[in-house]
Parts: C-alpha cells; sequence; structure tokens
C-alpha cells in the first residue's frame, strides 16, 4: 500500500510561511502532477514529501504512516532531481548501483536490478560510461535508473525534464508515461510546464502561492476550470479574458456597448459574472460584420498544423484565435469573431467560477 | 569583389591574431625567465665549489670549478635526512589537517542554514587578515604549558591554524556553487552526513582541494620563524633552519647551502605534481546540466 495523505501540510521558514494547508489524497499508482508558476512551492511541497524539508505543521502519511519525522531513505520514495544528480565520479552502473551498495544489498540482487533498469532504459550499452560523456537525455534517463533500481513505492520527479531541449523533452514524456504503464507505481511530477502536467497527469493539482486551486483530471480543468487562474494557466496558448458589464443583478450581461444578453448561469448571492473567458480554438471566423464583432489581424504565427492570429479589436490584453494551418489570411485583413457560447466561461471580480447551467449564446 | 575585400580582412585578422600572440608568449616567456632565473642560479652554484661560485656566479660548472663538495658536505655533516623528514611529516600532517577539518567547516557553513553561520563565517576567516606571527609569545607560552616544545607537532598544530583561515575561505565559496541536488540525492540514498560530505563532497572539490593544498603547502615548507622559536632542538630541526648551520657569522658555506636548498625543492616539487594532476578543473562536467 502506498497512498499518500496530506493532511493541511504547512511550511513556514521563520515569519515567511510558504505552504499553507494543504489537503491532499493520492491513490496507489496513480500519477499526480504538481503544477503551477515558479515561486508557488510545488517543489517545497515536494521535497517535504521526500523528507529533504521539514514539516512545519500537518502530516505526511506515507501507506497509512505518519513519515514527518522519518528521514527520506527510509520513506520508500525515490527522487529524480531536474539537475540529474548523478555522481560525477562513479560510472553508470556505479550511479545506478550505490544507494543499494550502501543499503548492504547482495552483489548478485543489485547486479540483477541494475541490469534490469537498464534495459527498461536502454543504457546497456552505456553502463560503463561517466556522466560526463552522456548526453542531457542519457544522463536524465541514468537518474531516472537510479531511482528504479530503488524499486521505491512512490517515485518523486522534480521537474526532471526542464534541462531538455525541446524534442528530447517531447521524446522523455512518452518514457516516462510508458515507464508508469509499465511500473504502475505511484509518481509525483513537478513541473511548471502545462502540457507535460496535461499529458503526463491522471490528476493535476493546480498550485498557487502555497495553496491548492484545484484538482482534477486534465480535462476537467480544461473545460470547468474552477477560477480564472486555472483557466488562464491550462490551455495554450492561454485563454482570452473579456471584461463584461453585469446587467438586472447578473442575469445579463454586455461587452462593452454590444446589445445585452441573457444568461443560463447558476448565479450566487452577493456574485455577478464581470468577465468572460474563451479558449483560442473555440473562437470561430467569419466574414467581416457577420460575427459579434470585428478585429484586424495584426499577428500571424504560423505552426504549420495550425495558425495562432492576434487579433485587435479595441481590447487592451492581447487576444489569440487559433485557426486552421491553412488559412488564407495575413497581417492587416479585418475578420469577423463569434463566440460559441458552449465554450464560454464566466468569473466574477473575484475571479471565481460560474457554474453553466445551460450554455447560451451569448455574444453573437 | 567583396570576397576579395574579404580574404584581404581576414588575412589582416590572422596577421594581427599571429602578432598578439607573439607579443603574449613574449611576455609570459619573460616573466618565466624572471621567476626561474633565482632557481636555476642556486642549483647551477651549488655544483661549483666556494672559488667559483665567487669568481663567476653566474657562469656554469665547469673544470676546475665543477664541484659536489656542498653537497658531500650536506650529506656527511649535520644530520639532513631527519631535517628532510621532519619538513615533510610537519608539511603533509599540517596539510592533511588544513584540508580536513578546512573543508569541513566550508561544507558546514555552505551547507547547513543555523544561527550565526555568517558570524561564525567571518570569525573563521579574520585570520587571513591577522599575521600568526603577532601571537608569537602566546604560542611559546602555551607550547611551554602543553610540554610541546621542540616537538613536531607543536609545528604541525601552528602551521594548521595558520592555513586553516585561507583554506575555509576558499573552499565555503567554492562550496556554495555545488549543486543542492546532488547531496539531496545522496540524502534520499540514505547516506549519513559524513559520508555526504567523504563520498559525494570530498570527490566533487578535489581540483579545489588541490589549489588549497599548494597555497598552503609553500609557506609552511619555507617558513624559519616556528622552527626557530618552537622546535630548534637538533631531532626537530626542519630543512630551513637546518640550513643555518651552514651561514656563520663569520663564514658563509655558500656551497653547502645551496646544495641543501636545491635539494629541499624537491620534496616541494614532488608534492606539486601530486596536485597539480588534480588541478585540472572540468571533473565536476557531467554531474549537473552542462
Amino acid at each position: 500500500m502506498s497512498d499518500l495523505v496530506l493532511k493541511d501540510v504547512r511550511k513556514a521558514y521563520g515569519e515567511a510561511r510558504v505552504i499553507h494547508g494543504i489537503d491532499l489524497d493520492i491513490r496507489d499508482g496513480e500519477f499526480v502532477v504538481f503544477v503551477g508558476p515558479s515561486g508557488c512551492g510545488k517543489s517545497t511541497l515536494l521535497r517535504m514529501i521526500a523528507g529533504l524539508e521539514t514539516v512545519t505543521g500537518g502530516d505526511v502519511i506515507i501507506g497509512g504512516e505518519k513519515v514527518n519525522d522519518i528521514v527520506p531513505a527510509d520513506r520508500g520514495i525515490a527522487m529524480v532531481f531536474q539537475s540529474y544528480a548523478l555522481y560525477p565520479h562513479k560510472d553508470v552502473y556505479g550511479n545506478m548501483a550505490f544507494a543499494l551498495r550502501h543499503a548492504g544489498e547482495d552483489k548478485a540482487v543489485i547486479d540483477e536490478r541494475v541490469k534490469k533498469a537498464a534495459e527498461i532504459l536502454g543504457l546497456e550499452a552505456l553502463l560503463k560510461r561517466k556522466p560526463k560523456e552522456l548526453s542531457g537525455g542519457q544522463r536524465q534517463r541514468v537518474a531516472i535508473g537510479r531511482a528504479i533500481v530503488r524499486d521505491p513505492e512512490i517515485f518523486l520527479f522534480d521537474e526532471p525534464l526542464s534541462n531538455l531541449d525541446a524534442a528530447l523533452r517531447v521524446q522523455m514524456r512518452v518514457e516516462i508515461l510508458r515507464l508508469h504503464q509499465r511500473l504502475k507505481t505511484t509518481m509525483i511530477y513537478v513541473t511548471h510546464d502545462q502540457v507535460e502536467a496535461m499529458t503526463l497527469a491522471d490528476r493535476i493539482v493546480v498550485l498557487r502561492d502555497g495553496r491548492v486551486e484545484q484538482v482534477g483530471t486534465p480535462l476537467e480543468l480544461y473545460h470547468h476550470p474552477c477560477n480564472r487562474f486555472v483557466a488562464g494557466f491550462i490551455g495554450s496558448p492561454k485563454m482570452n479574458f473579456l471584461a463584461i458589464d453585469p446587467i438586472d443583478d447578473g442575469r445579463r450581461v454586455r461587452y462593452r456597448q454590444s446589445a445585452p444578453i441573457d444568461l443560463h448561469v447558476k448565479t450566487r448571492s452577493g456574485a455577478v459574472p464581470t468577465e468572460i473567458g474563451i479558449r483560442p480554438e473555440h473562437v470561430r471566423l467569419v466574414e467581416p460584420g457577420k460575427g459579434a464583432f470585428d478585429g484586424t489581424v495584426f499577428v500571424v504565427e504560423r505552426l504549420g498544423g495550425e495558425t495562432f492570429l492576434h487579433v485587435d479589436f479595441g481590447h487592451e490584453e492581447p487576444f489569440v484565435v487559433k485557426a486552421d494551418g491553412g488559412v488564407q489570411l495575413r497581417s492587416g485583413d479585418v475578420v469577423g469573431l463569434v463566440f460559441p457560447a458552449e465554450t464560454l466561461h464566466l468569473f466574477d471580480a473575484e475571479g471565481v467560477a460560474f457554474e453553466q447551467t445551460e450554455r447560451h449564446a451569448l455574444l453573437g | 569583389m567583396t570576397n576579395i575585400a574579404s580574404t584581404g580582412r581576414a588575412r589582416a585578422g590572422r596577421a594581427r591574431g599571429l602578432s598578439t600572440k607573439a607579443a603574449v608568449h613574449t611576455v609570459l616567456l619573460g616573466y618565466t625567465i624572471i621567476a626561474i632565473f633565482p632557481v636555476i642560479l642556486v642549483i647551477l652554484n651549488s655544483f661549483k665549489n666556494r672559488r667559483g661560485i665567487f669568481s663567476d656566479p653566474l657562469g656554469l660548472p665547469r673544470g676546475e670549478t665543477f664541484s659536489m663538495e656542498g653537497y658531500a658536505t650536506v650529506l656527511t655533516q649535520g644530520d639532513f635526512a631527519t631535517y628532510f623528514a621532519n619538513s615533510i611529516i610537519v608539511t603533509v600532517s599540517a596539510l592533511f589537517l588544513i584540508l580536513l577539518l578546512g573543508a569541513m567547516a566550508a561544507h558546514a557553513l555552505a551547507e547547513y542554514r543555523f544561527r550565526l553561520n555568517t558570524l561564525l563565517g567571518i570569525y573563521l576567516i579574520l585570520g587571513i587578515m591577522v599575521p600568526i606571527r603577532l601571537g608569537t609569545v602566546a604560542i611559546l607560552e602555551l607550547m611551554v604549558d602543553l610540554n610541546l616544545v621542540n616537538t613536531l607537532l607543536a609545528l604541525i598544530l601552528v602551521y594548521t591554524a595558520q592555513g586553516l583561515p585561507v583554506a575555509v575561505f576558499i573552499l565555503t565559496e567554492f562550496m556554495r556553487t555545488l549543486s543542492r541536488d546532488i547531496k539531496d540525492c545522496a540524502r534520499v540514498d540514505g547516506l549519513s552526513e559524513y559520508r555526504i560530505f567523504f563520498e559525494v563532497v570530498v570527490p566533487l572539490i578535489r581540483p579545489v582541494l588541490a589549489t588549497v593544498a599548494v597555497f598552503s603547502m609553500i609557506p609552511i615548507w619555507n617558513d624559519l620563524w616556528f622552527p626557530l622559536i618552537l622546535a630548534s632542538g637538533d631531532a626537530t630541526k626542519t630543512v630551513t633552519l637546518g640550513v643555518q648551520q651552514f651561514i656563520g657569522q663569520y663564514t658563509v658555506n655558500w656551497s653547502a647551502v645551496l646544495a641543501s636548498l636545491s635539494i629541499a625543492i624537491l620534496p616541494v616539487l614532488g608534492l606539486y605534481a601530486l596536485f597539480s594532476r588534480q588541478l585540472i578543473a572540468g571533473i565536476t562536467s557531467g554531474a549537473v546540466k552542462g
């Protein structure tokens, strides 16, 4: 059993509080990703689970046992670091065998486990190399191999792919996924990259300023973000936001001087929608004059398979529309924009999202 | 047109590169000659007799000026084997203690967050600014009280104290640049803090340890002050002190002085060769991203 439970976990360095009471329940075999902007406390939280940081308040419970005061080596965890942290004076074999040798494991057992990990990661030919003779991807594989041989109950990954180039990152992402499918071990993965979070996670934990903003599957977070922060953080390019004026206690809204529109949302007492959000991929392009409003394209980013259009219609923040790769638009062209109602998100002044009872054609 | 122009420019650039290189090497060569000249002079003259030294100090030893009398005196008179052994024991022991204690103190200062960390660091480094010789009287009194006068241990302790501030200073600065991940990784692997220091940190700082060793070694080997005051007995004399017996009030046996100094260069050279192999940087490359 290797469930991980965090109960009101807190961390403070003297007066500076960085983690403000986090409750979390991670099931055996789950792949959970902690994601958030830098400085949100995600790495600190991971290090507290590892035992590398002391817990100021609350409990960390692994497999039903409180581990607050247990040293990292006895927690049944293995950690993979962003900088690989390989021992430079040991070869690949020595790096992978180090922890087991230190634990006084039998030589034959060590050999078998190292060979098996090397096979899983395709490192057989490199066992005699020193870390400096390896490429970045190979080094990270050795770091993962070092974690595998320890046969941990929980894998902890601290931004393991941040030092790799883009192509390698995509490749290693797939390898980590396959590793999880093969080992079926609990994995906790910290990243600031929402694409990694979306592609890897069974469940994502979005953190901000030492607090959990939302926990859910990637698609839950994508379709039902509970607030403006999560809505803006998940998805790339990020969601567009437009300030709106509520009328009639929030039963209707309008954008600038457009016609008022009826809302079908579960209104809360004391809260009215003041902002709508729409993802770039949900905006539809039509002929000028046929949409909610017209805008001028001022930047065209062509990615081949898709095109990102930056559209100006007098809005303060950048407004991005995702279009086909073959779209025949150039900078300076005027387009009409349609916001399909079922794709709109509504937020109040505090940024809290509204649940929609019935999604309705809003703003055209 | 542009092609010709650019080749011309390239040629001019190459020529300029060559002349710069020549200038740099001239300066370096001149500096090397100035630095090595006294050493060469000592070695050359150590192979001459007294008359040869004074009549032609810069000449090569040949014919009637060539003589091994200096070496003969050194090897027969006095107990130079003991002096050498003393010098080597004192230098190597003091170096070992400086490196061990210095690295441990630096590791603690760089790695652990505790109250008074900064203050303790400043206290340990203060010795750089205060010459240890200022405390000679107190040190002598202390050694007398401890019954350590005329022992090698007295010298070893004093030299360790003398070398520690610089060692702590250099090593702390370097340890701060070590990756925190690698130490954390060792913690997850189950190593105790001592084993992290000896098995993970020490191999990583070997080049810096060698640098500190070279820096600390020379003043210890060459020191005359403390051997004269703390260990002037015949059994505990070091080489630099032993040489003094050839320097009389009225006559100086130059052949013997120069011969003993020439021999004294060898052990230091040996130690330097030992450390310089470690000086090659880049030993940490591959540990962390890079």
